[in-house]
């Protein structure tokens, strides 16, 4: 592998990410390119970056996920390296051809690591090969089989799309009558929704946690692991809160996953950053996924280890050796705050932020995109912030994160915080009794509590009465421009510059 | 002070009735719901306030939208609607209340009729919107009033959907 000193990264990607790869970059010397679709004009990562292309209109499949689109911006700034964030198109072996056919340096794993991981068939068989735990599953679709598998292991059992992920294409069959009609919606579903109608089936763990790895692996052959994350705490497969180390695995654990992790990044010929995910239960564990990106969730081990995940991806990119890890300290914890209402099935909410104060403190980072007058738009993920809090132990990163997601304040669109703290504040959540369960166990029908409301009806007969500063009103002379609603001419004005359209 | 306040949740059915007494540099005193409570506020350079309530503290801010008010209680966030006091005769204790959109959409399906009972939880209307199914249910037992849409019609953000009275005793 050559060295290549790398100029210039275009970020394709949009939101928390964007920004937050940029600024490594930007901090490595890097001269940075943002895409953007229609509804992201004026969003933070497009005035961050030093140059931004215009890639499509809003629906995420003419813009962040238009593999042409996004060449055709890499081309004309000449960026030399693509970093593709999460999503989108990080896991497309597709889009990561592309860029090499272009000459241009992918910021992640070569296309055929991608392919070997992403399959989730494959990756079981890439596991069972070397040697790694997986869930006791069957590859077929074919009823009769699946059906003397499941008397087998015994119900419930799970029925996966190969080519689904992220917790898509999933259905849990609960017992024999339902399992010709699970199989066949699900293949169903899987052809729609991933353009594969492959499935499989696996046995479906009662209360497991996620216990996941971040690995490393350079251009050389040498791979790493950062230690472990635990994500149990989900909903609907997305996860909420996740912490590192978890209090579940000792010495011993950690040792054996982290070599599962490393074996089986190696026997994929990974490369670059990525995680392998696990489930534990009653001490065994199992292979869950591999993802071949970096995920939301790096964060907690960057704070662990004292690096900078995108500065070593960058590195590895240019053709870098990846040192060996330090030994981790302390405990980090992350809070993804979301723009959905978790009063109502978590249901997705857009706006526009009029009022924004975020929290910081020793031991507290933040991540997010969002501004004063940021527009949440229905197009794109919820995810609004990261509030990463880091202590001495469990106990510190714990009270630190309280009192972090306290001083959250977002006017103008509906979030997930106060239902955060009341997680985080839970002896539940202090004793540690994770399971992918838990929040249906302990937070189904949440409400905000009766001082907060309170509270709340406060603050809101105040602006009524014109007794507390309408925010919006302070925003608009702040920055000189007068919003005058929804149907002002103002607000029908493409983004522009004096000096420059965009 | 003022007139006591009705406010609902957007999205929700239960109306809050709150009536500022006093408020000074301060102090803050209000009628929630019949029950007085006493607040503290100490006023903020950027428009929002710190409020000291029941021994918790929250930094609150909030605007006034065309048909709403957004606020923020410290990590709580809440959109509100003022509803409307009705004038005149209400007749026999009964109040209007309604369903509104939680966000821009497309009606799917509409699970109840005119005139029907529905009870605590009961699923309501069904709304497509940044292609996820959501469906609204009924908060607590009332009377289906006025269904205000048709299937297929497109929907804003706070559109009322549907009329609700209180149950029959």
């Amino acid at each position: 592998m050559k060295r290549k000193a790398l100029k210039k990264l275009l970020v394709a990607n949009r939101g928390e990410i964007a920004i937050r790869v940029m600024r490594t970059a930007r901090l490595l010397g890097l001269k940075t390119v943002a895409i953007f679709s229609e509804a992201d004009r004026g969003a933070m990562h497009v005035a961050f970056a030093d140059e931004a292309r215009l890639i499509g209109p809003a629906p995420p499949s003419e813009s962040y996920l238009n593999i042409e689109a996004v060449m055709r911006a890499a081309i004309e700034t000449a960026a030399d390296a693509i970093h593709p964030g999460y999503g989108f198109l990080s896991e497309r072996p597709q889009f990561a051809r592309a860029v090499e056919k272009a000459g241009i340096i992918f910021v992640g794993p070569t296309a055929s690591a991608m392919e070997a991981v992403g399959d989730k068939v494959a990756a079981r068989r890439l596991a069972t090969d070397a040697k790694v735990p997986v869930v006791p599953g069957i590859e077929t679709a074919d009823a009769n089989s699946v059906r003397a598998f499941a008397d087998k292991v015994g119900y419930p059992i799970l029925v996966k799309a190969a080519a689904g992920g992220g917790g898509r294409g999933m259905r849990v069959v609960a017992e024999s009558a339902a399992l010709e009609g699970a199989l066949e919606s699900a293949a169903r579903e899987a052809k729609a929704a991933f353009g594969d109608g492959r499935i499989f089936v696996e046995k479906y763990l009662a209360r497991p946690r996620h216990i996941e790895v971040q690995i490393l692996g350079d251009g050389y052959g040498k791979i790493v692991a950062l230690g472990e994350r635990e994500c149990s705490i989900q909903r609907r497969h997305q996860k909420l809160i996740e912490e590192s180390p978890s209090i579940a695995v000792d010495d011993k654990l950690r040792a054996r996953i982290c070599d599962c992790a490393i074996r089986i990044a190696k026997a994929a010929g990974y490369r670059n950053a990525g995680t392998v995910e696990f489930l534990l239960e009653n001490g065994e564990f199992y292979l869950l996924e591999v993802n071949a990106r970096l995920q939301v969730e790096h964060p907690i081990t960057e704070i662990r280890f004292g690096c900078d995940l995108v500065a070593e991806q960058l590195k590895i990119a240019a053709g870098e050796h990846i040192p060996d890890p330090v030994s981790p300290r302390e405990w980090a914890l992350e809070c993804r705050i979301t723009a959905e209402d978790a009063e109502h099935d978590f249901r997705p909410a857009i706006g526009k932020v009029s009022y924004l104060n975020l929290p910081t403190a020793p031991g507290v980072r933040v991540d997010t995109f969002l501004t004063n007058g940021a527009e949440v738009s229905s197009y794109y993920d919820s995810l609004l912030a990261k509030i990463i809090c880091h202590g001495a132990d469990r106990e510190d990163a714990r009270r630190r994160m309280l009192m972090a997601l306290d001083e959250v304040t977002i006017v103008g669109i509906t979030h997930t915080t106060a239902f955060l703290r009341e997680v985080i504040a839970s002896d539940y959540f202090g004793r540690g009794e994770l399971s992918t369960h838990f929040i249906e166990d302990h937070f189904a029908n949440w409400r905000n509590d009766v001082t907060s409301e309170k509270a709340a009806l406060i603050a809101a007969a105040l602006v009524a009465s014109r007794k507390l500063g309408d925010a919006e009103a302070s925003v608009s002379s702040a920055n000189g421009r007068v919003d005058r609603g929804a149907d002002s001419p103002w607000a029908r004005l493409g983004g522009f510059q004096l000096w420059e359209r965009r | 002070m003022g007139t006591p306040l009705k406010l609902k949740r957007v999205g929700g059915i239960a109306e809050r009735e709150i009536e500022i007494l006093e408020v000074s540099e301060s102090r803050v005193t209000a009628r929630i719901e019949g029950e007085q409570v006493a607040a503290q506020i100490e006023r903020l350079p950027d428009g929002s306030a710190m409020l000291e309530i029941e021994e918790r503290r929250y930094r609150i801010a909030g605007s006034k939208r065309p048909k709403s008010i957004v606020v923020a209680a410290g990590p709580t966030s809440a959109e509100y609607q003022i509803v409307e006091a009705r004038r005149g005769a209400r007749k026999g204790g009964l109040t209007s209340m309604s369903v509104d959109a939680p966000m821009p959409g497309v009606i799917l399906k509409i699970l109840v009729r005119e005139g029907g009972a529905v009870s605590a939880n009961d699923p309501l209307i069904v709304l497509e919107a940044m292609k996820t199914e959501t469906t609204l249910r009924a908060e607590s037992a009332a009377l289906i009033k006025r269904i205000c849409v048709v299937v297929g019609q497109r929907v804003d953000h706070g559109a009322t959907l549907i009329e609700l009275a209180e149950p029959l005793k």
